[in-house]
Order: structure tokens, then sequence, then C-alpha cells
């Protein structure tokens, strides 16, 4: 009974896991280029500063310059308000004591709509979205590797199967 | 004799899946309530418990603190985060204190917070005051509350915010919490600040 080589197995699941990876990796770059949008990028912290006399502003049915009412921001992107008022300020689940500053990690990609003390229209919406960054570039590659791995070598070992070594071609011995 | 080629490549392979484990595996800390990030000194205040003995909030440092405003004929925010209190002391026992103030001093008298609280864990500390001395501390605690309703002195609801405050060991603001944090959330986050 002949023994079974994996030498030649092995070499070709490498050899097909690397074009795998290189075949992935090209049409996972080549879409994120054709559909990148401007909230695809790393999280960071974003500053909103409430200025001095804001609560005046406020209750006097003035604009309060400088604060949108609507904002973009990616996952994990920290926001920081600033609040530079004589009174605490909130904006939905940070509070702000007058003088210091408060921040929160927006962790969930969602669109929010926050009761806010700092702005005219006293709302304020967050539209958190979920960014296309190296790292989910990365994952996605991850994910899509093994299955096309997988499909390869089955595809590849029926179209083209490994020879045991010292078996002629057609198989025929004089 | 194997191919130096087959040795990188399964090399190569498992360092790329290994990164890719690790990167997902390692995230950094962070709290779910918002901080209040450098921490300021907490307003102090001093306010009479439902045992009818003078509590004054820097008295009380050393550990951490929770603080609520809510009111005892409140019918929805303030059961469930009395209830989370119980929750968060049996997960944490005197490591903390839990501190409700009420929003409602006509009708909060200390007898009805001591009856109220006692549903719930005789531990957690209940302030009330007169309206006089209560208005300062929902001034610097940003608390809004409104009475509105009813058929006479007696009914009447309270809308109020819902916030819960952290305050570290040594008096400063560090978190709030909305009414939706659950509360091993808000243990972990306690748990967070104490280390």
């Amino acid at each position: 009974m002949n023994k079974l080589e994996l030498g030649p197995y092995l070499t070709r699941l490498v050899i097909i896991t690397i074009i795998s990876i290189a075949v992935v990796a090209a049409v996972n770059e080549g879409a994120y280029l054709l559909q990148k949008e401007k909230t695809d990028r790393l999280p960071q912290t974003i500053q909103l500063v409430i200025p001095a006399g804001t609560a005046e502003r406020v209750a006097a049915g003035e604009e309060t310059p400088s604060i949108p009412e609507k904002m973009i921001f990616v996952t994990s992107d920290v926001l920081l308000v600033k609040n530079e008022d004589s009174s605490a300020h909130q904006l939905g689940p940070i509070w702000v004591p007058a003088g210091a500053s408060g921040k929160l990690e927006l962790a969930e990609p969602n669109k929010y709509s926050y009761s806010c003390s700092f702005t005219s229209a006293r709302y304020f919406g967050l539209d958190v979205r979920q960014p296309t960054t190296l790292g989910t570039r990365l994952t996605a590659l991850g994910i899509a590797v093994p299955p096309t791995v997988v499909f390869l070598f089955i595809y590849g070992s029926l179209v083209f199967p490994i020879k045991p070594k010292g078996k002629p071609a057609g198989g025929a011995v004089a | 004799m194997k191919s130096p080629f087959l040795y990188l490549g399964v090399v190569g392979i498992v360092v790329f899946f290994g990164l890719l484990f690790v990167r997902s595996a390692v995230q950094p800390a962070s709290f779910s309530g918002s901080q209040i990030d450098p921490p300021v000194p907490a307003a102090d205040f001093t306010l009479t418990d439902q045992n009818g003995e003078a509590f004054r909030l820097s008295d009380h440092r050393g550990k951490p603190a929770l603080v609520f405003f809510g009111y005892t004929n409140c019918p929805d925010v303030c059961p469930i985060t009395l209830a989370n209190y119980k929750n968060i002391r049996g997960e944490m026992g005197d490591q903390v204190n839990l501190i409700f103030i009420t929003v409602d001093p006509e009708r909060d008298t200390q007898e009805q917070i001591r009856q109220h609280l006692g549903k719930f864990d005789a531990a957690i500390i209940g302030l009330t005051g007169t309206r006089a001395e209560l208005e300062p501390v929902w001034k610097d605690y940003g608390v809004f509350q409104s009475s509105h309703g009813g058929g006479g002195v007696e009914h009447y609801d309270v809308d109020h915010s819902s916030r819960v405050y952290a305050i570290d060991a040594e008096g400063n603001w560090r978190l709030t919490f909305l009414i939706e944090t659950d509360w091993q959330s808000i243990v972990k986050d306690l748990r967070q600040i104490m280390n």
C-alpha cells in the first residue's frame, strides 16, 4: 500500500493561500478605492467649545456661534465638549459642569437625536457611521481568504490532481 | 528535503492570522458613562438624610459615590434607578455611597423617604431639605425639575432629569450615566475609577 505524501499537498495549499490573499486583497482595495467616503478615516477626538455667555444667548433665543446642530462622526470617535460658559451644559449623555470638559466615546453606529442645552434649537443630531479603515479591510481579508483557499484547493485538486511520485502519467506500466 | 519556501509560507500565514486575532482581542479600556475629564471637584452640599441627620457630601470622601435626583412618587425612572442601586450594592457592598436626593421636597419627608428606600435597600442615603436648601444643589448639578398635572396638592408628577453622577473617592465629578445604562456597566466604570 502506498504511503500518502503530504508534501505536495502542503506546498499547493501554501501557494493557493498566498494567491488567495493577493486576489482578495486586490478586490478589497479596488472596491475600497471606488467607494471611499469622507468618513472612512481613523477615529479622532472632535472638540466642541461652548463659549462664555451661551446660556444667556440660548435663553434669549439667539443663535449660538460656531456650534452646528448636526455632525457626522465615525465609531470610536471621542466627542469632547469644552464648557467655557458659567453654567453647566448637557448634550444628551454628556454633562459638563461650568469651566470643565466632558467626553464620550461614540461606540455604536446610529443616528442620535439628543436634547442639548447649548444650541438655540435645543437639539443636537449625531450621525455615527462605521468607517472602513485598514482594520476593517484586514478583517474582511481574514474572513474572505479561508473560503477562497478551500474553494481553489478543491477546484485545483479536481482539475489538476497531484500525481503520486514515481507513478508515470497515465498509470500504464510495461 | 522540504522546501524553505513551504516553511516561510506557513509561518507567514500563521503570523498574518495571529495579528488579526490579536488586533480584535486587544481593545483599549473605555467607560460606558460620559466622562468629566479632567475631573473637577463636585459641588458640595449639606442636606438632611432619612434619619434626620445632617449629611455633608465632603464628609464622605474615601469611597466613590453615586448621586441621583428623583422623588418617591415617581412612577418610572426613579424605581428603575433605585433597583439599579440595589444591584450595585449587592455587587459592591459598602465600597460605594448610594445617594438619592429629592426633587419633590413638599411630599418627600424624611419618613416618606425612609419608607420608600426601605423597599429597595435601607443603606441608600436619602436626602431632603427645604426647597431653598435644595435649589442651589439642583442648580449645581444641572438638574431640571418641574411639577405638572394633578387634581390637588397631593396629586401631581414631577418632570426631572434622570442622570446619575459618579463622584470619586477624592470628591471629584468623574462620570455621568443616563437611565439606560445598565447597573453592570456602572459597576465596571466605578471599579475603573477606583483603580
